[in-house]
């Protein structure tokens, strides 16, 4: 077993926390600024914008590394595992996330 | 049998007895989650005795369908119900801004090691006891002259830290005149735990009259 192996298996969940610490920090830094106060276009702010850009990079990275890590039914145990976890962040990030559509911003 | 596990129930801090919109959103979710949580112990417990007295039962359920079911798809189902009604009861209870003539009266609350200080439009000043009138909304602008506390009223809505430097808002309301319990919710030194403040919540009137009243003292 290799360390980049286990690295991987970590890969997905690592990219969850690592985009709960960015929206979470993005959302703070946006609301001091006052961007929520900032209309865009068509009644989109910039909080707003910037808030679903960001998710929108992270569900495009977990994509990229479910689709990279991709292996059948049939390879190694550690592969096949750092796959499907890479799947259930992506589902993870989608779930915890896709909430930045909707919700208030600031108050 | 339940008293010993009940006696936490009643009282001035009791954040199961609401009397505010707020704190009524809050214990719904708790109910709510509570009831879920109870579900899935039942369920658990009695896959757990299946396995236990009849393995041959669960056996023939098959791995794959206990992981994708057990594991996968009713968490799933149970998790989404809960972040939606947290999500939505969370909405509800923001403060977020309204137009001048309907706005809610304002009052400043400033913590400092170990006390409360409450200020009022009018320049009335209070410590440890905040006066405020019932059935309408407040919104109440903390803040800390030190370091960091949480202004907490169990009976009429969730916490809100107070933060040197910077201004939180919460929005309460008191469905009616009473008596409530407040406490300082995080830990802020050696103080803390005495670190209590008395809420009364006035008619109309007698809100003014007490605020004229402790302007006098």
């Amino acid at each position: 077993m290799s360390g980049r192996e286990l690295l991987l298996l970590a890969a997905g969940f690592t990219l969850w926390a690592v985009a709960f610490v960015a929206l979470y920090a993005m959302l703070s830094v946006g609301c001091r600024f006052g961007w929520d106060g900032i209309d865009l276009a068509g009644g989109v702010t910039v909080q707003r914008a910037q808030l679903v850009t960001l998710f929108l990079a992270f569900l495009a990275v977990g994509a990229w590394l479910a689709v990279h890590l991709r292996t059948g039914p049939r390879a190694p145990f550690l592969s096949r595992a750092a796959y499907l976890a890479a799947l259930a962040g992506l589902g993870s990030i989608v779930f915890s996330f896709a909430a930045v559509f909707a919700l208030s911003e600031c108050v | 049998m339940a008293a010993p596990f009940l006696t936490g129930c009643a009282g001035p801090l009791s954040a199961l007895a609401p009397e505010g919109p707020a704190a009524r959103g809050a214990v719904r979710l708790w109910w709510i989650m509570l009831a879920g949580g109870g579900a899935i112990f039942l369920v658990v417990s009695a896959v757990l005795m299946l396995a236990i007295l009849r393995p041959a039962a669960l056996r023939a359920f098959g791995p794959r369908r206990i992981i994708l079911w057990g594991g996968l798809v009713i968490p799933t189902i149970i998790l989404a119900a809960l972040v939606t009604a947290a999500l939505a009861l969370g909405e509800r209870l923001l403060a977020t801004p309204r137009p001048p003539e309907d706005a809610p009266l304002r009052i400043e609350a400033v913590a400092r090691q170990w006390v409360w200080e409450f200020r009022y439009p009018g320049g009335a000043v209070t410590f440890d006891r905040l006066h405020m009138p019932a059935g309408r909304d407040v919104d109440f602008t903390v803040t800390s002259a030190d370091v960091i506390h949480s202004f907490w009223i169990p009976r009429l809505g969730g916490k809100i830290d107070a933060i040197p430097g910077h201004e939180t808002v919460v929005r309460l309301r008191a469905d009616r005149p009473g008596v409530y319990g407040g406490v300082c919710a995080e830990f802020c030194g050696t103080g803390h735990a005495a670190m209590a403040f008395t809420v009364e919540a006035h008619e109309e009137v007698g809100f003014a009259a007490a605020l004229a009243g402790e302007v006098e003292e």
